[in-house]
């Protein structure tokens, strides 16, 4: 049988290598035909969508190919609902982020189309790898594409800086992942997601494996003493790849939590909620009070998405379905929002090539259709009723007051101070006086922005408008993982 | 007559060996006489007896492979043909001819005018080749030594740097030290034993407990001390860099490859054959040595400037992944061991063929410091994708081949309960990662001072550069066969 998510793997891979072949001075037929592959993915994963059975909390689509057989480590790619919305924000967002490049790339185009291609491969690889190792080497891989993409195509010399601590960092933590999943695997004998499911770790080891895994995704979600990394790297990379840093890879180490640490550690997860509680809260109220003082506009998002990750792992250990769905819905929400405010300041950094905030002001008499823009992408970020964040927010605090009231009334005030510095953002880049210098730069949106910004505005009313079509596919896997007795 | 038919089959066994020794001999006597004829013009030959060696390696390599022993002892139990010694003679010689190969456009270009370059070459890799099937202490020393001379004098080749001398005149010095402990740890074992063949030795000690010290431990200790030496593991190796950077670039790559996999090859035979009873008291040892190799391997590379230093401490380091997966003394170990110690070879003929293209048109400087490859991203950017995929793949990057081997090097030492070994592996290993990356940010992201560059690379170097990325790139596809191999290797020795 045809299999689609073969396709949708190996589809960009194709792509790469073509491009690869192509003469680098046919640059036009080099990003359309880049652009032409990953919106095929995207059509692809849509039809996924669509085949996609609600009713089961079965892995779906599977297949399996043999790697290494005799140690028993296999290729094994299934979805289930948790994954399927990541595999869609993924195919969405790397022909954005081919789009947002089309103009302002200009030197390595080849080399960017292929960097994007194989993080693509490897993005949705990890989301849909059912081998605990075959997880962590694609969970790697994407360090390698990333690494150049912020080191190559970055704007100033602090870039090589921002791409060393982003590979270091989270190098560091997932070679402990490493020796855990080793650990696994030299226990059970198998790398098998599904046998792992099934399998007993002694509670003491639990403890040790759930640290181990913590390290990784810690570092990746990010929490709040490993965050140094993701400000840094955010302010380098080039606008493409702050969208992807934003809308996929924070997103990796959330639904590492979800998929490896609470079904594979219950006892543990229980364990150490407190410690993630804590870490979040810290974070929500200390990125979110950080935005406030921050000058740069990329370093502002930087900050409020550490925020909003706080969110989602306070809603993924409330243990509930309230609260994890909610965490879900807002992790695809970010991934929608923090993607579009970045291609906004993309879009004001290539007409005056700064992001110092004191320089701007009063764009709306120049800019309207961007300041309009603007306006729902910050709405989206302070969580307004009306848009996907808001869904994600309330589901989390609903969740949250089941099990823990002061968590959730601190997480709350979250809220509040991230619709301060959104709106203060805002007031402060599109009202105001108009600053004379930049008057001849500021045109308004072009055609190619106005199409690429018009999805994302769709997609975050839909979701906060009718959110259930993406909560359907969701609800039996996410009741399915906490299943277990330890959360009874 | 009677002395013919009883080595019979014996001579079958060394086949491969007396069939490079022949052709090494001819091949100097062909040397010696062409190269001084009159009539001809006193030809340099360099080229030509390189290639006749690439060529004799080469039906060696067919000799090997159809060998029609698959297990064997011949000679008086002297040596040994089993699959151990099969994979390791199939790597050594093609790592010997991949170091003439990528040596060819160098000889020719740094006066290198000698011919008994690669006879050298050729007699050490007979030496080699005799030492990973040596099963007594008497031919494995007089391997060693053979193997030894010939590096003296490979080290020292380039007769007008004083680099050169001075490498080849510390490593005679140092390699006698090191000979001479080895031998005084043989003599010790055979002064309380009276035994000199592995295997008897391993029948002598096997079902007497070993706890109290005796003489035995000690020559046991001498005689790993004089392999770690050799094998440059820290602590004992302090020569490695001087001779390694002071000897030409291609007898660099031809020292951090081979020797490694035969006095690797022979150490495992004796240390999981004949001294497997001692397990606990060598397992200390090489403990030790593994811990300070990582540590010295990964913080000794971080300061340096030039390239070939750089890369003595980079394998040092892998030096120290291969002893920890020896220090596990199971079959996981041994395996993950061959395992790396393959990958390690494909790699390293990479990153020294890169290394010894030359960087300006004249072909007379080479790539020395690490800024030389400043801006290669720019001026020659497949050499640099190429480049980088391998450093990535000794950091141990996923999904490179380096990874293949680290991950399964680490399983073996959690397997074996060595947790604070694994544990200090990885953490090393992020270390290690940011020298790696630092060469890839001089190749992509800075702006040097001066711009090499790069001559047009000739063949022999372009084609075992492709090959071997290809293999890094692409073996994360099916690792299979390669894994296979090596675990019937492993399990075949010890299972």
């Amino acid at each position: 049988m045809f299999q689609l998510l073969n396709f949708l793997l190996i589809c960009p891979l194709i792509g790469a290598l073509v491009i690869a072949f192509t003469p680098s001075w046919n640059v036009r037929f080099i990003k359309t035909y880049a652009l032409f592959i990953s919106i095929t993915n995207f059509i692809a994963s849509l039809s996924v969508w669509l085949l996609f059975d609600t009713s089961t909390a079965k892995f779906q689509f599977v297949d399996r190919i043999a790697w290494l057989p005799f140690l028993n480590m296999n290729v094994y790619i299934g979805i289930d609902g948790i994954s399927l919305f990541f595999i869609i924000l993924t195919t969405f967002l790397v022909p954005v982020c081919l789009l947002v490049g089309w103009t302002n790339i200009t030197k390595h185009v080849k080399e960017y189309c292929i960097a994007f291609l194989i993080l693509e491969t490897c993005m949705l690889a990890v989301f849909c790898m059912l081998d605990l190792l075959l997880f962590y080497v694609f969970f790697e891989s994407v360090l390698l594409p990333m690494f150049l993409i912020i080191g190559v195509w970055g704007s100033r010399e602090r870039k090589i800086r921002a791409a060393y601590q982003f590979f270091l960092y989270t190098l560091i933590g997932s070679v402990l992942m490493l020796l855990a999943l080793l650990l696994i695997y030299f226990q059970v004998g198998t790398t098998d997601l599904q046998v792992l499911f099934v399998s007993e770790f002694s509670e003491r080891r639990q403890l040790l494996l759930w640290l181990a895994f913590f390290a990784s995704f810690a570092v990746k979600v990010p929490m709040v003493p490993m965050h140094i990394w993701l400000p840094e790297a955010h302010v380098e990379a080039p606008t493409a790849g702050s969208v992807i840093l934003a809308g996929i890879l924070l997103k990796l180490g959330t639904y590492g939590f979800l998929r490896f640490s609470i079904p594979l550690f219950p006892e543990a997860s229980l364990y150490f909620t407190p410690l993630i509680y804590t870490m979040s809260i810290i974070g929500i109220i200390y990125a979110s009070l950080t935005t406030l003082r921050q000058i740069d506009l990329k370093k502002i998002i930087a900050y409020s998405s550490v925020a909003h990750m706080g969110f989602v792992t306070i809603g993924l250990f409330s243990l509930n379905v309230q609260g994890i769905e909610g965490a879900l819905l807002l992790m695809l929400s970010h991934g929608f929002v923090a993607s579009a405010l970045f291609l906004c300041i993309g879009t004001l950094y290539d007409r005056t090539h700064t992001r110092l905030i004191q320089y701007y002001g009063g764009l709306v008499h120049v800019m309207p259709l961007f300041s309009f823009f603007f306006f729902v992408f910050t709405m989206g970020n302070l969580s307004l009723p009306g848009t996907s964040s808001f869904i994600g927010e309330f589901l989390i605090l609903v969740g949250t007051f089941q099990t823990n009231t002061w968590i959730a009334t601190l997480a709350a005030t979250g809220m509040i101070l991230g619709g301060a510095y959104s709106i203060w953002l805002y007031n402060r880049v599109v009202f105001g006086s108009l600053k004379p210098l930049y008057i001849a730069m500021c045109s308004d949106v072009n055609r190619r922005e106005f199409w690429l910004f018009l999805p994302f505005v769709i997609a975050i009313v839909w979701m906060g408008v009718y959110p259930d079509v993406f909560l359907d596919p969701m609800h039996i896997s996410v009741a399915n993982v906490i299943q277990h007795k330890a959360f009874m | 007559m009677q002395f013919i038919n009883l080595f019979e089959n014996d001579f079958y066994a060394l086949f491969p060996e007396l069939f490079l020794t022949c052709a090494a001999l001819l091949l100097l006597v062909f040397g010696v006489i062409w190269s001084t004829s009159k009539a001809s013009g006193y030809p340099i030959l360099v080229h030509t007896v390189a290639w006749l060696s690439v060529w004799s390696i080469v039906c060696a390599l067919g000799l090997t492979l159809h060998m029609p022993f698959s297990i064997m002892v011949c000679f008086y139990n002297t040596f040994v043909i089993d699959e151990l010694t099969f994979l390791l003679k199939v790597m050594v010689l093609c790592s010997t001819g991949a170091a003439l190969l990528m040596s060819m456009d160098y000889l020719k270009t740094s006066s290198l005018n000698v011919f008994e370059y690669s006879i050298l070459v050729l007699l050490s890799c007979i030496s080699m080749l005799l030492l990973v099937s040596s099963y007594d202490f008497i031919s494995m020393y007089l391997a060693i030594e053979m193997q030894s001379l010939c590096f003296y004098v490979l080290a020292a080749s380039k007769r007008n740097s004083e680099f050169s001398t001075e490498a080849g005149l510390k490593y005679f010095l140092l390699g006698a030290f090191s000979s001479g402990i080895l031998l005084f740890g043989c003599s010790l074992i055979y002064g309380s034993t009276g035994i000199t063949n592995f295997e008897d030795l391993a029948k002598c000690f096997a079902g007497i407990s070993h706890t109290e010290p005796s003489l035995i431990h000690v020559g046991m200790c001498l005689l790993s001390i004089g392999f770690l030496f050799k094998l440059t593991a820290a602590p004992f190796h302090f020569w490695a860099p001087d001779v390694y950077e002071g000897a030409p670039t291609s007898v660099t790559a031809f020292f951090a490859m081979t020797p490694k996999i035969a006095l690797l090859g022979v150490f495992i035979r004796l240390l999981l054959c004949s001294f497997y009873d001692f397990l606990f008291a060598w397992q200390y040892v090489l403990f030790f040595c593994s811990v300070s190799s990582l540590l010295i391997g990964s913080f000794g590379a971080l300061a340096q400037k030039k390239i070939k230093r750089l890369l003595v401490y980079s394998s040092i380091g892998h030096v120290g992944y291969l002893l920890m997966g020896l220090c596990c003394g199971t079959v996981e170990g041994l395996h993950a061991v061959l395992l790396y110690l393959v990958l390690y070879v494909f790699m390293t003929v990479n990153i020294f063929a890169i290394i010894l293209s030359s960087i300006d048109h004249a072909k007379t400087n080479r790539v020395k410091y690490i800024q030389d490859l400043g801006f290669l991203g720019q001026t020659h950017p497949v050499l640099a994708v190429t480049l980088s995929a391998t450093l990535f793949s000794m950091a141990g990057i996923p999904p490179l081949a380096g990874f293949c081997s680290k991950f399964y090097l680490f399983f073996a030492a959690m397997s074996s309960s060595l947790y604070s070994l694994a544990i200090l592996g990885v953490l090393t290993s992020v270390v290690s990662c940011f020298y790696y990356i630092r060469l890839i940010k001089i190749m992509y992201f800075e702006q040097p001072s001066h711009v090499n560059t790069f001559s047009a690379m000739d063949q022999e170097k372009a084609t075992l550069i492709g090959l071997t990325s290809v293999f890094i790139v692409f073996f994360f596809l099916c690792p299979q066969s390669l894994f296979l191999w090596t675990y019937k290797v492993a399990y075949a020795f010890l299972g």
